[in-house]
């Protein structure tokens, strides 16, 4: 097992009533991808936030690389070795690509070499171009290769791709892949389900400021998903009602879809028997459930694009 | 030196935004040749308008001699634009009307009708007053003989004197409460009046009247504004631009971005500082450069002055800084710099001397560092008085300490 790079206990932030984050304890180990994933108000930038030594925490325990985070001499030797993007990451508009991510480096003691960082990221052509003139998407691009440009161990993405167009977002998803590729330890903050369960090694599904399920993407499927579904397209009530005598689990939806829940393989083999039997000759496809299934088993809602929690 | 580091950034950034040139340099310089111009009359000497109705005409309704030289003798003056009213107008409407819709200042001289008269014989029976006067003065010197000789003469005086009208020659100046300017235009017509009287009566001066000046250069108006005005600018540079910079930079997460790296928050405050010292500087630079091309001034920056500069500088970019750790938004750092920065360019002797003002905001001006600033300068660069810049620029130096730590203390460097 990898060790940890992130070590969280009990962690409590308190704004007067109201209890931002409730008491939350999770570790991230070196090289990989971990998400908080959870909507607006969730707890995860305030979270994050104190992992970074930007916010004091009410109560709790929070160490980066053994380092406490309350600890003024710790606080330095955590931001030498962490790579941030927060949340809506700006820069100063007249300077350049180049020369917005020379300016985090040169906040450090070393650096690695600008250009090289640009070419990671490709943003090659843009390296002169001001950061004013950049799109959401390339802007957001600048950020993480500001992350980087330390060489950091760990580093903080927080809300990377929100309010990015679907070209963007895939553009950051591919820079995220390939940082996980060089074994840097990602903490990735996210409302996207979709992003959550492509990018991360494991998720911490954040609500309420409490995190009510934590484990890789297959294990939280596997755990809170439910069932696999086969849906038989352009199904009838006859067909269904066939079925239904058969299955427990049969469903017509408004689509005239029928919809078969299915525990596992052999009940599969054992529908599709059937349906052979009963020379049904139609479109079928099996729906695997997925984080969004697990989010709504969990907490009873869903995730807006806007990042709000509807129930 | 991670200061330096902020410093090149933020400068170049600076330089880059047209805004922030215009603001900081453009529209300084663009005052300093308004106040220029008016303080240094290139254009013309500023003229005030002055309404004459000379009633005072002669059986053939000319204006008299005497009336007619009295108004050469203000125009002689060069400081009226005179225009007549006709004899038979009503003065008040008469102006109003020719003022038209947009206004102006009504100033009206009204020259009475027996002007001259009134003065002619106002004049003799002065005259023959002080012969009198003077006779009579000297008579316990004088022997019997003597005193017999003239007293028939003096006699003679008496009832001539008795037999002239006592009526004065009158002038009536009508003047609007709210014009600024009226009481420079009732005391230069009053001169006016006065050096009539004094010829008329054949007075010479007795006091002579010198005018030196208190510098060993000889200098002119805008000379004089150009410490105050520097001063002004890297006050509201410092208090008003950095402030809104600053904030601007809290609200779009630059601050916030730079917090996560190792760099400390005096590091930023000093950088951010050093960034307005080199831009007021500048601005120092072009606008005594400015002064010395276009109104030709004579004020040369010393070392004392350069280095006041540079503590003034120092001192309003540490007091924004500290400004923009309590302010949240743009606009607010904006209202706020505004409402510091005005008050304290009047109050601080830069536009206004601050003998003109009532003794409480004498006192307050006492308190404004822009004070120290524009003194400090004052006797550096007029009066080539050193030890008044040292006294202005070591209180200076010790706002300057206290506002960078505040600044630096102030800054959240950290979220809540």
């Amino acid at each position: 097992m990898a060790k940890p790079v992130v070590e969280v206990d009990t962690l409590v932030k308190q704004y007067g009533q109201l209890r931002a984050v409730d008491g939350i304890s999770f570790k991230v180990h070196e090289e990989e991808v971990f998400a908080f994933l959870g909507p607006n108000g969730a707890g995860k930038t305030t979270t994050v936030e104190i992992l970074e030594c930007i916010r004091p925490l009410t109560s709790g325990t929070a160490r980066i690389f053994g380092y406490e985070v309350t600890r003024n001499s710790d606080v330095v030797e955590i931001k030498r070795r962490i790579g941030a993007l927060p949340q809506e990451f700006s820069a100063l508009d007249k300077l350049t690509v180049k020369e917005n991510i020379e300016l985090i480096g040169d906040m450090y003691e070393k650096h690695l070499d600008v250009m090289e960082i640009i070419k990671l990221l490709d943003l090659e052509d843009k390296t002169n171009e001001k950061f004013e003139n950049l799109s959401g998407g390339l802007k957001q691009r600048v950020g993480v290769a500001a992350a980087l440009v330390s060489d950091p161990q760990l580093i903080f993405l927080d809300e990377p791709t929100t309010g990015l167009d679907p070209k963007a977002r895939r553009d950051v998803w591919a820079v995220i892949t390939n940082l996980k590729k060089l074994g840097k330890t990602v903490f990735l903050t996210t409302h996207y389900m979709e992003e959550a369960q492509m990018l991360a090694d494991r998720v911490a599904i954040i609500n309420k400021g409490k995190i009510a399920a934590i484990g890789s993407p297959q294990e939280l499927i596997a755990q809170y998903g439910g069932l696999k579904i086969l849906k038989i397209r352009g199904g009838d009530e006859a067909l269904a009602g066939l079925l239904q005598k058969k299955y427990d689990k049969v469903s017509l939806n408004s689509n005239g879809d029928i919809l078969v829940k299915i525990d596992d393989a052999e009940e599969f083999w054992r529908v599709m028997a059937t349906l052979t039997d009963m020379k049904v000759g139609r479109d079928i496809e099996i729906q695997t459930p997925t984080i969004e299934d697990v989010f709504l088993k969990i907490t009873g809602g869903i995730i807006t694009e806007e990042g709000e929690l509807k129930q | 030196m991670k200061a330096f580091t902020i410093f090149k950034a933020v400068t170049k950034n600076w330089i880059r935004s047209r805004s922030g040139l215009f603001f900081s340099i453009l529209f300084p310089v663009l005052l300093l040749l308004v106040f220029g111009a008016i303080f240094s009359g290139i254009g013309g000497t500023a003229q005030y308008s002055l309404f004459v109705q000379n009633l005072d005409t002669n059986t053939s309704g000319q204006p008299t001699e005497i009336s007619t030289a009295f108004i050469e003798a203000l125009n002689s003056t060069e400081t009226f634009a005179i225009s007549d009213i006709p004899a038979d107008a009503n003065a008040t409407e008469y102006v109003r009307d020719k003022l038209g819709p947009l206004g102006g200042n009504i100033r009206i001289l009204v020259i009475s009708k027996g002007f001259q008269d009134d003065l002619l014989n106002g004049t003799l029976k002065v005259r023959i007053g002080i012969i009198y006067d003077t006779v009579t003065y000297f008579e316990p010197y004088m022997t019997d003989k003597q005193n017999a000789a003239i007293s028939q003469g003096l006699s003679q005086m008496q009832q001539l004197n008795a037999s002239i009208p006592d009526t004065k020659a009158s002038l009536t100046i009508m003047l609007d409460p709210a014009d600024q300017s009226a009481a420079m235009v009732k005391s230069i017509v009053m001169s006016v009046v006065n050096a009539f009287n004094y010829e008329l009566i054949g007075a010479e001066n007795v006091v002579e009247f010198n005018e030196a000046s208190v510098t060993t250069k000889r200098y002119s108006n805008v000379d004089f504004y150009i410490p105050g005005i520097t001063a002004a600018f890297i006050m509201t540079n410092g208090i008003i631009a950095l402030t809104a910079t600053t904030t601007e930079f809290k609200r779009r997460g630059i601050i916030k971005r730079l917090s996560l790296t190792p760099l400390t928050k005096i590091d930023w405050v000093v950088g951010n500082v050093l960034c307005q010292t080199l831009l007021n500087l500048m601005l120092a630079g072009i606008m005594i450069a400015l002064g010395w091309v276009v109104f030709n001034v004579r004020v040369i920056p010393d070392a004392l002055s350069i280095a006041l500069i540079l503590l003034g500088s120092i001192m309003f970019s540490g007091m924004g800084m500290a400004l923009s750790g309590f302010i949240k938004d743009v606009e607010a750092a904006s209202a706020i710099g505004n409402a510091i920065a005005f008050p304290m360019m009047f109050l601080s002797g830069t536009y206004f001397p601050m003998e003109i003002m009532p003794s409480y905001l004498q006192t307050v001006s006492k308190a404004l560092p822009l004070t120290y600033v524009s003194e400090g300068l004052k006797h550096a660069m007029i009066y080539q008085n050193p030890e008044g810049t040292y006294i202005n620029m070591a209180i200076v130096a010790m706002l300057a300490v206290v506002f960078i730590i505040v600044g630096a203390i102030v800054t959240r460097w950290k979220e809540k």
